[in-house]
């Protein structure tokens, strides 16, 4: 069938009543989660992992997909308004965005964010429909020694760009990966470190490590610093940007849309270095950089139609080769996994309903989001009012009731609690939790890739390297471990570097 | 950074070591469950090589905080409201512990109520409603929308 058939059929499949009903559920908790600093897609997408059980797939995947890209509208409010960015993708938005507020113009900011998002989310959804397929069909290609090295690839590049030693991010990384082997082997079927506990057989449950590493611990820091926020009691008025103000954006919105979509697919790119290099490349083009800081609109328009467009951009190494490229994604997995269906090259062969549903979705998605983002930002603003001290109760109780209701079992109850606790811990020490959380995901197929790899090549290590694919892999990886060792560029990566947990 | 040398106070310090700790655990399991051999890998095989890996790995995290200036235990909670964040695990643990045994409604009523009055004081207007409106109505949706059942405990209710 011609791709015009294929999106034909995935728009009937994203258009039933309970597939929209989903697609609202999931772009209205990603605008809410945007909008409130202190809980994330993360958070949300484990609190809600449970809930695609009980509908099919295609719901429950357009759910958490539209929480993704929902928050990436929705953290640009915080940013705007409190100076406070609701996600780390909306961090560089604060710069312009906030200044533009300070000076009576948070209406046209929050409306070219709304606009230049739904741009650069819909583009990016285009770019999903034709690469996609493309690439599913050579991927096909990929061996077990080429699925292994890119996997180490992408473990590489989220440790390398995580904030903080490098060190310690591939010992999360190890750990995770050691995290990720418990229960039966996957192929002689023998349990590994179960330590004669049935529960542990099927492996540690993604759900309750991802509440406990980001909800619980994401709790616990913030108790301990204070959660307060003031909103900027700039009155919000005249939404739509006017000429001058669509003339300086359009340029930013195309540029920043380009090279989302790009650093999205890469693994272990993502969201926030599109934001952060979208901001810098505006910058660096503009006549008038001194203007940038001091509430430029190009500052606005361009991180927030990056990290849009690289929200759209992750989904292709998930869809087409069943690589979760970051964090979020291994979430997303978590959800396909749970439905027994594997992303991968084979998934729009075997389930095109599903593949082109969830993609159809978006333009949908798209859609609901620029409609609630601008009639409803009074609303948006009067939930930023949400004193901390009641939402962390909640955020907890729902923890509680995403990890129970996922197993029906109290024992993932005391492994979130452990993670929480674990995850707390390490960040006082400066270790992020995302490539544990990547890492755990990746682990087991990433042993199954290795060995297989070896067993058929009788043992040959070479034949890593005699791969091209692999071979090219490979040697970024390596260039990238030994970087930080160089000291100019192990400044250069501190430049580059983020938070977890965000891309 | 200033170098410090050896100094048993370094919060990175005990961090390797923990890490060290780990990764010898990892190794051994490793070995437990059989390396195989490069043409026919086992069971541990993945493991034990990870295993040294952390094991590198935690060793230069302990060298670079001997060589630099690591923060001191008690620095890393210092002018931070830990008392607060201990309320939080400690009450979070028991409840564990309660969950199945009282149940979920008799757990968690009490949990949201020492959750909401003794971090930042919510009002009792406030808080006495969410502490048994929440979970009630949670309960109510899973158990009659979502038909999950939650523990009812030793005094069955919920």
């Amino acid at each position: 069938m011609d791709l015009l058939g294929q999106v034909a059929n995935g728009f009937a499949v994203a258009l039933t009543p309970i597939n929209l009903l989903y697609c609202f559920i999931g772009v209205f908790i990603g605008t809410l989660v945007g909008v409130l600093p202190g809980i994330g897609p993360i958070s949300a997408m484990s609190l809600l992992l449970p809930v695609t059980l009980s509908g099919t797939p295609e719901s429950g995947i357009i759910m958490m997909a539209g929480i993704y890209y929902g928050s990436m509208y929705g953290g640009s409010t915080t940013s705007i308004l409190v100076n406070i960015p609701g996600e780390a993708t909306s961090v560089v938005t604060c710069l312009d965005g906030h200044q533009m507020a300070k000076q009576g113009r948070a209406g046209p900011a929050l409306g070219i964010a709304a606009f230049g998002s739904f741009i650069a989310g819909t583009v990016a959804v285009v770019g999903l429909m034709v690469i996609a397929p493309f690439l599913a069909g050579f991927a096909v290609a990929f061996g077990p020694a080429e699925m292994f090295s890119l996997m180490i690839l992408g473990l590489v590049i989220v440790t390398f760009l995580t904030q903080g030693s490098m060190l310690k991010s591939l010992l999360m990384a190890s750990a995770g990966v050691v995290l990720g082997l418990i229960g039966l082997d996957s192929i002689t079927a023998q349990p590994r470190l179960t330590f004669d506990r049935i529960e542990l057989y099927d492996g540690i449950g993604l759900v309750p490590v991802v509440m406990g590493l980001f909800g619980v611990a994401e709790v616990l820091s913030n108790i301990e610093q204070g959660v307060k926020r003031t909103i900027t009691s700039t009155k919000i008025s005249n939404l739509l940007p006017n000429k001058e103000d669509w003339q300086r954006s359009a340029g930013p919105i195309g540029r920043g849309t380009v090279l989302g979509f790009f650093l999205g697919i890469i693994p272990g790119g993502g969201a926030v270095i599109a934001a952060f290099a979208s901001y810098a490349l505006e910058k660096r083009i503009s006549k008038t950089p001194e203007r940038f800081g001091k509430g430029a609109i190009e500052g606005v328009a361009g991180p927030e139609a990056a990290n849009n467009s690289a929200a759209g951009g992750a989904f292709i190494p998930l869809l087409t080769l069943g690589i979760p490229p970051n964090v979020v994604m291994a979430l997303l997995l978590g959800a396909f996994v749970i439905h027994n269906i594997q992303p991968g090259p084979l998934l729009m062969v075997q389930r095109p309903d599903l593949f082109w549903g969830v993609i159809t979705s978006m333009y949908i998605g798209n859609v609901m989001l620029l409609v609630l983002n601008l009639p409803l930002i009074g609303m948006w603003v009067q939930l930023l009012r949400l004193p901390y001290n009641i939402l962390f109760p909640m955020i907890l109780l729902f923890t509680v009731i995403g990890v129970f209701a996922s197993s029906n079992n109290v024992f993932d109850l005391y492994v979130m609690l452990a993670f929480g606790l674990i995850g707390y811990l390490t960040r006082k020490l400066g270790y992020e939790a995302a490539p544990l959380v990547l890492a755990f995901v990746l682990g087991a197929i990433m042993e199954n890739k290795l060995r297989t790899a070896l067993i058929i090549s009788a043992g040959d290590l070479t034949t890593f390297f005699k791969k091209p694919i692999s071979a090219v892999c490979l040697t970024i990886a390596a260039i990238m471990l030994l970087m930080p060792l160089i000291p100019q560029l192990r400044r250069k990566r501190e430049a580059v570097a983020l938070e977890d947990g965000n891309n | 950074m200033k170098s410090s040398g050896l100094r048993i106070n370094n919060a990175e310090l005990w961090g390797g070591a923990i890490w060290f700790a780990v990764s010898l655990f990892v190794l051994d399991q490793g070995q437990k469950l059989g390396l195989g051999s490069v043409n026919a890998p086992g069971m541990g095989f993945m493991m034990f090589w990870i295993g040294i890996v952390m094991a590198a790995l935690s060793l230069g995290v302990a060298v670079q905080a001997i060589r630099s200036e690591g923060p001191s235990v008690r620095a890393l909670w210092a002018e931070t409201r830990w008392v607060k964040t201990l309320i939080v695990i400690v009450t979070f643990g028991l409840y564990g512990f309660a969950f199945t045994s009282l149940g979920f409604l008799l757990s968690t009523i009490p949990l949201m109520l020492v959750l909401l009055r003794a971090i930042d004081p919510v009002r009792w207007t406030i808080a006495i409603p969410l502490a048994f409106g929440a979970p009630i109505l949670i309960w109510w949706i899973l158990k009659t929308l979502l038909q999950i059942q939650l523990p009812n405990g030793v005094f069955e209710i919920g």
